[in-house]
């Protein structure tokens, strides 16, 4: 059980000024080699999770463990490199940077922690390859919106994260653009990552291993594939 | 890590909002700067090209009056309507011990818009002599200074006045010579006779002798009037002794440094008002850039947010933005020392056309001062948007 999190509670304050509880979670773990899906209505707080779960918002209360570690206990420091070693973000909108290439937005968070990419150009480019992307050194318009998808997703992948974290990531695509990123995300669970993706599309809802709810900031069970 | 391909990505972003603003950046700071330098490298110039006129002059003789007058008209051949000297101070000081020559002036006629100067060949010595032909040995002969278009051989007719208007020729001169660069205005000046310059205005012309050789002594009793003479001392202790022996009530003397030291008093206190209003302009304009580096973030915020949520720390995503603002405020100032050190020149050419005064505008540690307080100010300002930008969470810009 890699990532689990235990009395998680965080409330936003309303231009009211009054406090919003957005996660009252008691416990929850997302399990190794499984596609997990949070689904829920708008503004229910799903985004909100994935945030708490990379380490990018503190929680008020609670923790949230990776591999017995308390990622909530860590420095704003140690929570972005534990981020960047561990963690693949895919977002709905992509955010690549459409000045770089492909293969340059692949090999974006190497500027990280190291002043030359070089060693990493290689993997970015099986990555590319691996993902159907062509062009990798061409410009980033040129690419369909399913394609654009798939370099993001191999941007996530650059230093091999164990956890993958998906925010609404077939939403802007079309439905086969988004039968090929569902395909690629349940690949990744098979081969032993820990992938969570919050979504209210079918199609990524069936294709999860695991489904739950998110509602007024409370999780529960909704169905279980097979 | 390594901000600066991120940083230069941001840079060279082609949205047209983004080129404005950096084109708006270049062009504030550039001003900014090149107020400063065309201040600084102006006043420098004026100051040496001043001086490097002065130079030859060690001290000047004239009737009493305003002594930046007297210096305006004989340094910089600016001509005003002076007082004449009385003759016999004029061949009492020429025959004075201690002194090389005592060069007798006279102005206000033209050749062709180009002043006019009588004098003694000793002053065409002083001033470098002739690179070409020879000094004058008669009335209608002319020595021409380096700047203006007349060659060895060239025939010229002396009009009244400075060329500015049509009022009537006093005769034709040979040019026999040509005086070698001086750097100075007395490169537009044509030399000539001094005896010249008087027949030429129906006085006397020095000697009894009407066909006596041009050149000294004269005889008190027909000088045609001197307005004022250049001498050289022997030494120091001589010419200290002589701007205190014609410092009466019938004569001035002065060395043009002690002019020059007054104008120099005021172009200071000018200059530090200048300087003044341009740090202001600078502290301004740098206001101005940060305020819209601030709103220009706003369009980079989900980007920088989304290099945050990919694991970037806030240290890098600082110095992503500090290094894509000082590489704005770095441009800025290159192109703006090298656009205000193109308006100093431009100015210092302009100035040069109008005086005749050699005045090379060039950058020295002012300058290079100056822009480094901006640069040192900009770094120290470079990290506000970076601040601004985070005083929300990257969250608050992921969706």
């Amino acid at each position: 059980m890699s990532l689990t999190t235990q009395g998680l509670r965080l409330d936003f304050r309303d231009p009211a000024g009054r406090d919003i509880r957005v996660l009252d979670i008691a416990e929850f773990t997302a399990q190794d080699g499984r596609l997990t899906v949070i689904t829920g209505p708008s503004g229910s707080g799903k985004s909100t999770l994935l945030h708490v779960l990379s380490g990018l918002l503190l929680p008020d209360a609670g923790q949230v463990r990776w591999r017995g570690a308390q990622i909530t206990a860590l420095g704003e420091g140690a929570r972005d490199r534990w981020r960047r070693r561990n963690v693949g973000m895919v977002f709905q909108n992509f955010h690549l940077i459409d000045e770089l290439s492909p293969l340059d937005n692949v090999l974006a968070p190497g500027w990280f922690d190291r002043f030359s990419v070089g060693g990493l150009r290689a993997r970015a480019a099986a990555l590319l390859q691996d993902f159907d992307v062509p062009q990798a050194r061409g410009r980033l318009a040129h690419l369909s919106r399913g394609e654009q998808q798939r370099v993001a997703l191999a941007r996530a992948l650059l230093f091999d994260p164990p956890l993958i974290l998906a925010d609404e990531p077939t939403a802007s695509l079309d439905r086969v653009a988004g039968a090929t990123v569902i395909d690629r995300l349940r690949t990744l669970a098979d081969a032993g990552r820990t992938v969570l993706a919050v979504s209210h599309e079918p199609d990524l809802i069936a294709a999860a291993g695991i489904v739950l709810r998110l509602e007024r900031g409370r999780l529960s069970p909704q169905a279980v594939a097979a | 890590m390594n901000p600066l391909p991120i940083a230069w990505t941001l840079l060279k972003a082609n949205r047209l909002t983004s080129l404005l603003f950096l084109f708006l950046f270049l062009v504030l700071i550039a001003i900014a700067v090149a107020l400063g330098v065309a201040i600084t490298a102006q006043e420098r110039a004026l100051r040496d090209g001043s001086a490097r006129a002065a130079q030859p002059f060690d001290l000047i003789v004239a009737a009493p009056g305003s002594r930046m007058e007297v210096m305006f008209n004989v340094v910089y051949l600016r001509a005003s309507a002076v007082e004449m000297l009385p003759n016999e101070i004029v061949t009492q000081l020429m025959g004075e011990r201690g002194v090389e020559f005592a060069a007798p002036l006279a102005f206000g006629d033209n050749a062709g818009g180009y002043p006019i100067v009588g004098t003694i060949t000793d002053l065409v010595t002083h001033l470098g002599g002739v690179a070409e032909g020879a000094s004058f040995t008669e009335r209608a002969h002319a020595v021409a200074g380096a700047d203006t278009p007349f060659a060895v051989g060239d025939s010229i007719v002396s009009a009244h006045g400075d060329g500015s208007s049509d009022q009537g020729d006093h005769g034709e001169m040979a040019v026999v010579g040509r005086l070698a660069p001086t750097g100075t205005v007395w490169d537009r000046a044509v030399l000539v006779p001094i005896e010249f310059m008087w027949e030429a205005h129906s006085l006397a012309t020095g000697h009894a002798d009407p066909d006596a050789p041009i050149g000294p002594p004269y005889d008190p009793a027909f000088i045609g009037g001197v307005p004022a003479l250049v001498v050289k001392p022997a030494d120091l202790p001589t010419a200290y002794g002589l701007r205190q022996s014609y410092r009466t009530e019938r004569s001035t003397a002065f060395f043009p440094a002690e002019v020059l030291a007054e104008i120099y008093g005021y172009l200071g206190d000018v200059r530090s008002i200048m300087n003044l209003l341009t740090i202001a302009t600078q502290v301004l304009v740098v206001a101005a850039i940060l305020a819209g580096i601030v709103a220009l973030m706003q369009l980079y915020r989900t980007r920088l947010a989304v290099l945050r949520a990919l694991g970037a720390t806030r240290s890098f995503v600082f110095l992503v933005m500090w290094v894509y603002v000082m590489a704005l405020i770095l441009g800025g100032a290159v192109l703006g020392l090298a656009g205000g050190w193109g308006v100093a020149g431009a100015i210092s050419s302009v100035f040069a056309a109008e005086t005749g005064m050699n005045l090379r505008a060039t950058l020295g540690g002012e300058e290079f001062a100056l822009v480094g307080t901006l640069l040192g100010l900009g770094a120290l300002l470079a990290a506000l948007p970076a601040w601004a930008l985070f005083r929300k969470p990257p969250v608050a810009f992921l969706r």
